[in-house]
């Protein structure tokens, strides 16, 4: 019981601390509709549009991952080394493989997570654009596509905000899950820095197909409520 | 070494058998079973292993497996699949297969519950005894994702171009039944390519994310087959083709609609043409105008165009003149100061070789010709004999240009001349009219030849620029700086007018009594003794101007190298050279004879030498 304590109360603390350095969004005070400082996107064009953003980071990040194996060609890297052991910095946020079992869960905690993963990323994949220079013969399809990726993430993050905030009526509440974000740092340092960044690459790649699948279930199931449920 | 002898014996007992005998399975089976796990000998035979792991719609797998050569294992059991899903950090639990679907190929299938994406999976072929393991994978079901092929294609004709050559369809198709792209969970994009029967490549379309495609340029009369593929976005595998769907649109061809359209245009365009020629055949200036306006033509207002052709300038003047925009005069000036040519070295004037020449240059006189021109005036362009040689001896030359060549005997030069006093041009000019009439009436009685001096009588009776003279012989140099210009008549115009006129009407006289521009000794003789009868009480000045003109001619006449001491000394300060010093407001040009002391001129006989200037001059 004082384990569970202490681990949710440093939870709170881990999180608190993580969403404190957030920049939140602009306040659009729709609610009140006194002070709009913005204007207020439907949802369903809001949703249309998160969903083409991650859309858009599923396929660089695809195409980042084939430009490094591209690059590693020459070191047999073998990928499979891993043995199926999941090594993902984001294993600890879990999120059910099945449609059925994600159709499941509540629109809040699918949409938690989502945050939560997106907010995972944006360290690493800052840390994987500056590694990437100590590489020879770095392709700048790569560089660049990786930066690009590194600078949009933010702006997922904000708007997957907007969603909750407009789909949960919520501003920033603690959720209930009971997750602990594993920081970047503390990975394991044996790996190899190639095969670490080759990882997180296919990782990032594994994250941001999640990402995308989660919200056009969502989405459905905002959409079309009775079709999307039934099975 | 206890297995080499065992692999000894069973090769031994193999070769004994191989020859009639056929070797059971079992007998074969133990010896791949004490092959593979007693040596390390590679098996040249193909090992079971698995061929393909598919995922239709990310929702179930299978995995499918060959025996390879070992044909005694396709028996159920006696392969086994072992999978293991690695949830979170900890790798899972070996597990059997959960459904071994036993149909043409072995094939392990993995239902939904069993199903996990982004979760990687190790599949492993064993043997039944878990002994041997003939192959593993390991993957993400995601990655495995082939679709099945979309179905439903239809097309229908959208609209047939207007030649009746091509025409454009909307193509139609759904999802497989099987991928659940309703509710997003799979995401589906398409790949259209078509052709036509008897190509041979296929056109491949970009690629679609809706069910429905847009095809244009088809040509009618065309058997067109068309297939679709689609593939999970943002992966790389592509499902098989759809079936194939013919696309065909007949349109009879008529080729007499091509006909018409063709014929009324030729039409057209004919008539058009005959109308415009009728028009501008017949004239009718009107409908000219109006269809073929004239081009507007440049125009100077009030004044004619006429008069800016050739030959017409002098009633352009008029005009010009009047509107006092314009100054015939300052033309006038323009022009003499225009004419006025230094010709260094360039000796092949031969209207610049004028009374200059004779003057200055001393080296005709050696050669022995004689400047004697009386006879020879005939209203040639020059006044001189075109034998003279060329003066190439002559560093400086006022050359007074471009009058009519006829004319080049300058006698007077109109407005031209600096007078001491500095008259303006037009007070000589002044002076020269009642000259003027003094001539022509004089001259009326005599037979004058014209010719010699017909400028005279032209400069006087017209003012015209063309018509002066503007050769003009520098005969002397007053002591002043004034340039007189011939002989004899420019040494009266310096003089006061009141008391020229009857001498200059003797001198003329005279003048006009020979042909040449210099008269002759006797001439000069009469022309002396005139000026000395009259003008006796005449400043020195001009005594020793008029001295200087019969001087001159005297020189002239007679060979420089012979003339006395006394004539040279008394000569005139003419500096035989002089440069235009100015020209002044009246434009007449000042001839400043102090400085063009040059040492060329020191080398002409005949000349004054500086000292002599110097002592003479004032």
């Amino acid at each position: 019981m004082q384990k569970a304590f202490f681990q949710v109360s440093t939870w709170f603390f881990v999180l608190s601390q993580t969403w404190g350095t957030l920049g939140y969004p602009l306040e659009c005070k729709d609610e009140q509709g006194s002070s709009n400082r913005c204007i207020s996107i439907p949802l369903d064009k809001l949703f249309d549009r998160v969903i083409q953003h991650v859309e858009l980071i599923s396929r660089v990040s695809e195409e980042c991952c084939s430009l490094f194996e591209e690059m590693l060609v020459p070191f047999p890297l073998q990928p499979k080394t891993s043995r199926g052991v999941n090594i993902c910095i984001t294993k600890a946020i879990p999120v059910p493989g099945s449609k059925s079992e994600i159709q499941q869960i509540s629109d809040k905690w699918l949409l938690h997570s989502v945050l939560m993963l997106v907010q995972t990323w944006i360290e690493p994949l800052t840390y994987l654009q500056e590694t990437l220079n100590r590489y020879d013969d770095v392709p700048d399809a790569l560089l660049n596509k990786t930066k690009w990726v590194s600078d949009k993430l933010p702006s997922l993050e904000q708007g997957i905000v907007l969603l909750i905030k407009k789909m949960l009526q919520e501003g920033f509440l603690m959720t209930e899950l009971q997750q602990t974000l594993t920081h970047f740092n503390k990975q394991p340092e044996v790996l190899e820095s190639t095969l670490r960044d080759y990882t997180l690459f296919n990782c990032f790649k594994k994250d941001a197909h999640k990402i995308e699948t989660i919200l056009k279930l969502l989405k459905c199931r905002r959409n079309h409520k009775l079709s999307c449920l039934l099975y | 070494m206890a297995t080499q002898w065992i692999f000894l014996w069973l090769i031994s007992s193999i070769g004994c058998l191989a020859a009639d005998e056929v070797i059971t399975i079992k007998d074969a089976d133990k010896l791949l079973d004490v092959i593979n796990f007693t040596t390390n000998i590679p098996s040249s035979q193909k090992l079971p292993h698995f061929t393909t792991c598919r995922s239709p719609e990310q929702e179930t797998f299978s995995c499918w497996w060959s025996v390879g050569d070992y044909t005694n294992l396709t028996g159920p059991g006696m392969l086994r699949v072992f999978y293991k899903r690695s949830f979170k950090n900890t790798g899972g639990e070996w597990n059997e297969c959960p459904d071994y679907r036993v149909g043409i190929e072995n094939e392990c299938y993995f239902n939904t519950t069993y199903t996990s994406i982004w979760v990687p999976y190790n599949l492993e072929l064993r043997s039944e005894n878990k002994d041997v393991l003939y192959d593993e994978r390991s993957f993400n079901v995601e990655d495995i994702v082939i679709p099945d092929p979309p179905v439903n294609l239809n097309w229908t004709l959208l609209n047939t171009s207007q030649t009746g050559l091509h025409y454009d369809i909307l193509l139609r198709w759904e999802a497989p039944p099987t991928a659940d792209v309703a509710k997003g969970w799979i995401t589906l994009i398409y790949e259209v390519q078509y052709r036509a029967v008897n190509d041979t490549e296929w056109k491949v379309m970009e690629h679609e994310k809706e069910s429905y495609l847009s095809i244009y340029g088809l040509k009618t009369n065309t058997i067109y087959e068309i297939r679709i593929r689609c593939l999970q976005l943002n992966f790389d595998k592509f499902s098989r083709f759809s079936d194939i769907v013919y696309v065909y649109n007949f349109v009879p061809v008529t080729k007499e609609s091509t006909f018409p359209v063709a014929f009324v245009l030729i039409f057209i365009v004919v008539g058009v043409a005959i109308v415009l020629m009728l028009i501008i055949f017949t004239r009718q200036h009107r409908l000219m105008m109006l269809l073929l306006p004239p081009v507007p033509i440049p125009k100077i207002k009030g004044i004619d165009p006429e008069l800016l052709k050739k030959g017409k300038l002098d009633e352009l003047n008029s005009i010009l003149s009047n509107q006092q925009t314009y100054k015939t005069e300052f033309t006038n000036d323009d022009l003499w100061v225009e004419f006025i040519e230094l010709d260094i070295d360039d000796p092949d004037e031969k209207l610049g070789h004028s009374d200059t020449h004779r003057l200055l240059s001393l080296e005709h006189l050696k050669s022995g010709k004689s400047l004697s021109m009386k006879d020879d005036d005939s209203g040639r362009a020059s006044c001189y004999e075109p034998e003279i040689p060329e003066m190439d001896s002559l560093p400086f030359n006022v050359n007074l240009m471009e009058g009519n060549p006829e004319k080049a005997c300058v006698l007077n030069s109109e407005g031209t001349v600096p007078n001491p006093d500095l008259s303006s041009p037009n007070a000589t000019q002044a002076k020269a009219e009642p000259e003027k009439a003094k001539i022509e009436s004089s001259g009326s009685e005599e037979n004058m030849p014209v010719r010699p001096y017909p400028l005279i009588q032209t400069q006087m009776s017209n003012q015209s620029w063309a018509n002066m003279d503007f050769y003009a012989q520098v005969s002397d140099i007053t002591p002043a700086g004034g340039v007189l210009l011939s002989p004899g008549q420019q040494c009266k115009s310096e003089k006061t007018p009141e008391k020229e006129k009857p001498a200059e009407a003797k001198k003329y006289q005279f003048a006009m009594t020979s042909d040449s521009a210099y008269t002759s000794e006797i001439d000069a003789k009469k022309l002396s003794a005139i000026p000395a009868t009259n003008e006796n009480d005449q400043n020195p000045e001009k005594d020793l101007s008029k001295e200087n003109c019969i001087s001159t001619e005297n020189q002239s006449e007679e060979s420089p190298y012979t003339a006395n001491e006394t004539t040279v000394i008394t000569m005139p300060p003419v500096s035989d050279y002089t440069s235009v010093h100015m020209v002044d407001s009246q434009h007449s040009l000042l001839l400043n004879p102090t400085a063009v002391q040059t040492k060329d001129m020191s080398m002409q006989v005949g000349y004054l030498t500086p000292d002599q200037m110097s002592s003479i001059m004032p």
